[in-house]
């Protein structure tokens, strides 16, 4: 095992971390696993196709999250907002249904064909940490995901909004009566987690390729990473995220055969030893 | 959202619980009850045997044969979420786990195709039973998440490069039956026309109705739908409620894996697509558009699926369509078309009801 192999683990970790939070956030307010969370990360990485190839790709990192944004309000203000008092299952099985919807609407857009997406010029180079050459984008993701993960654990502590974030998570009646607008922290809520799943998709694109399943194929870990870190445990997601991303990186070096399950063991593990997750009911 | 529960768990002494052995007492199933069920199953199945002199296509045949196939394990995971309440994504382990068994009998061991068929059915029970005991703790979104990540596992398991060997990865197994071999009767060749293997299929999924009917009516059925609205009265009741949610789940994979068998069978050919994230969508996608809470709604809606299937698959948009189509059942007919159906029924009764008794 070599240095650079646990960079690589803590940049995939970056990744999933970004992504599960916002899925995690969602699931904690609504109640309501996101399936279409997947289809708005492959959204993301698509959307920055366009915007880098044409502008360039710092523009692509602003115009993803905003993107998505607005696909957040819209799923939002037509699925969840107006299938609130339903069964949670029927609403996250009508995000299944977008998920297809969105998949199949980016296909008819943007083809089947696997696009690459260049890394920002500057930055296709490799940059040497304590001895070992290692590509600097990938630095940059590790960079702003770290940033990004502590900007929301301090904005969800401290700010006021944050504040009814947390409230209506642990108890969405009671935070209505209390006279927090759990419509507008809602909307809130499922806008930034798109955000950050348009965000991860744009960083993700220069890293792995853009193609018409990555949406499903990171589902999946994102799913199992919010249930080990703690279903709707916003801190609990970003820790089991980055250990699951290390894990599995360093798993493919020991036993490359193998390594693809290692999150499904990971997963029976913690089930088996804290059934409600890594963070139990904390938000 | 699930409250950690503290059910007695695999470990509680089983004596105690009459519910899961139901044999030793009465059944709680009123004879004219099953006699009906039964009669009524005897005469669909009768009536079943006649499609494939009706409809003469290869091409229409082999679709509703698919149908069927798709009804058995749409079926099963319809029955789970009417009596437990519970959405499984995970039913295709059951199904491409007994297909990929059925496979590997025959290529690796060189069985026979019964002795295949039958180590398929139980193998995908006996990974059901061993699913059960760890996932039906869980509830809701809880037991949704679960299933699919350990049928995702199986997935992955069976492409990797170490299951070549057995599975082919993407590649698929293609099943070479012994050139006389036979399997009911029927030779390789027949076995692979939907048309002369019908009657096997059309029995298996009347009888798996039935048997899943005949659970729901029965005192088992009854404990199961008491867990389902409220497990913690159930146990404060004296009910044990881990092992019946865990022998309802095995009876369901059971049922899933009748129809990876029969899949496997007449397609002679295995891919991951059995296994996969969208085949788990399919049947549920179908199960709930037929109508979770109907016995039939399932087969209903794998029919239907089958055909639209067919209809838009050339143009490549048949999940933008299935899409579509999930949302908007769910949205605006919440029940399915069978549930809605019963339904807007009832309304209409109870109006004509009240139109009878100023």
């Amino acid at each position: 095992m070599n240095f650079a192999q646990v960079l690589n683990g803590i940049a995939l970790g970056s990744l999933l971390m970004i992504l599960s939070s916002g899925l995690a956030m969602i699931y904690g307010l609504r109640g309501v696993t996101n399936f279409a969370h997947g289809a708005l990360y492959m959204a993301g990485a698509y959307v920055a196709y366009s915007v880098s190839t044409h502008i360039n790709f710092w523009a692509a990192l602003i115009a993803a999250p905003v993107v998505l944004a607005v696909l957040g309000a819209v799923l939002e203000l037509v699925f969840f907002r107006r299938m609130q008092h339903r069964n949670h299952i029927e609403v996250g099985l009508v995000t299944f249904g977008a998920a297809m919807v969105i998949e199949r609407v980016i296909v008819l857009i943007w083809g089947e064909r696997t696009l690459s997406v260049d890394a920002p010029s500057g930055l296709g180079g490799t940059t040497s940490i304590l001895g070992t050459d290692y590509p600097t984008y990938r630095l940059l993701i590790i960079g702003i995901a770290l940033a990004l993960a502590i900007g929301l654990v301090q904005w969800i502590r401290r700010s006021d909004v944050g504040l009814h974030i947390r409230a209506a998570s642990h108890d969405v009646e009671t935070s209505g009566i209390l006279g927090i607008n759990v419509d507008r922290v809602s909307l809130i809520v499922v806008c930034l987690g798109a955000a950050l799943a348009g965000l991860s998709g744009a960083l993700a694109a220069p890293y792995v390729s853009v193609y018409p399943a990555m949406g499903i194929s990171i589902l999946i870990t994102v799913l199992i990473v919010v249930v080990i870190g703690g279903a709707g445990s916003i801190g609990g997601a970003m820790v089991a995220g980055m250990a699951l991303g290390i894990i599995q990186t360093l798993g493919s070096v020991w036993i490359p055969s193998l390594s693809v399950l290692v999150p499904y063991v990971a997963l029976v593990v913690v089930l088996l030893w804290r059934p409600t997750g890594l963070a139990g009911k904390r938000v | 959202m699930n409250a950690p529960t503290k059910t007695t768990g695999p470990t509680a002494p089983t004596s105690d619980t009459p519910v899961v052995s139901p044999g030793a007492r009465r059944l709680g199933l009123s004879r004219g009850l099953a006699l009906r069920g039964v009669v009524i199953a005897a005469v669909v199945l009768a009536a079943g045997m006649a499609v494939p002199y009706i409809v003469l296509d290869r091409f229409y045949i082999s679709m509703l044969f698919d149908g069927l196939v798709l009804a058995l394990l749409a079926l099963s995971v319809g029955f789970l979420a009417r009596h437990l309440g519970l959405i499984s994504l995970g039913h295709t382990a059951f199904y491409g786990g007994a297909a990929y068994l059925v496979g590997i009998s025959v290529t690796q061991w060189g069985w026979s195709p019964l002795m295949a068929a039958l180590t398929g059915l139980v193998g995908g029970t006996v990974l059901a039973l061993v699913m059960a005991l760890l996932v039906v703790r869980s509830s809701g979104m809880g037991f949704l998440m679960l299933t699919l990540a350990l049928g995702q596992a199986l997935y992955q398991l069976s492409i990797q490069r170490v299951a070549i060997p057995y599975t082919g990865a993407f590649d698929g197994l293609q099943i070479s039956f012994d050139a006389d071999a036979t399997f009911l009767g029927l030779s390789v060749a027949q076995m692979m026309n939907g048309a002369l293997f019908w009657p096997v299929v059309w029995t298996a999924l009347v009888l798996s109705a039935l048997g899943l009917w005949l659970v729901g009516r029965s005192r088992f059925g009854t404990v199961l739908e008491g867990i389902r609205e409220n497990e913690e009265r159930m146990r404060f009741s004296g009910f044990n409620t881990y092992w019946p949610r865990v022998l309802a789940f095995t009876i369901s994979g059971a049922v899933a894996s009748v129809g990876g068998v029969l899949f496997a069978l007449n397609a002679a050919y295995v891919s991951p697509d059995v296994l996969s994230f969208l085949k788990a969508g399919d049947a549920l996608i179908a199960a709930i558009v037929g109508g979770l809470g109907v016995l039939l709604g399932p087969i209903l809606g794998a029919l239907l699926y089958i055909v639209a299937q067919s209809q838009f698959n050339q143009s490549g948009n048949l999940y933008l369509y299935t899409g579509l189509a999930l949302i908007l059942v769910l949205m605006f007919l919440p029940g399915g078309i069978l549930g809605s159906i019963s339904s807007i029924r009832k309304r209409l009764a109870r109006r004509s009801a009240k139109e009878n008794s100023p």
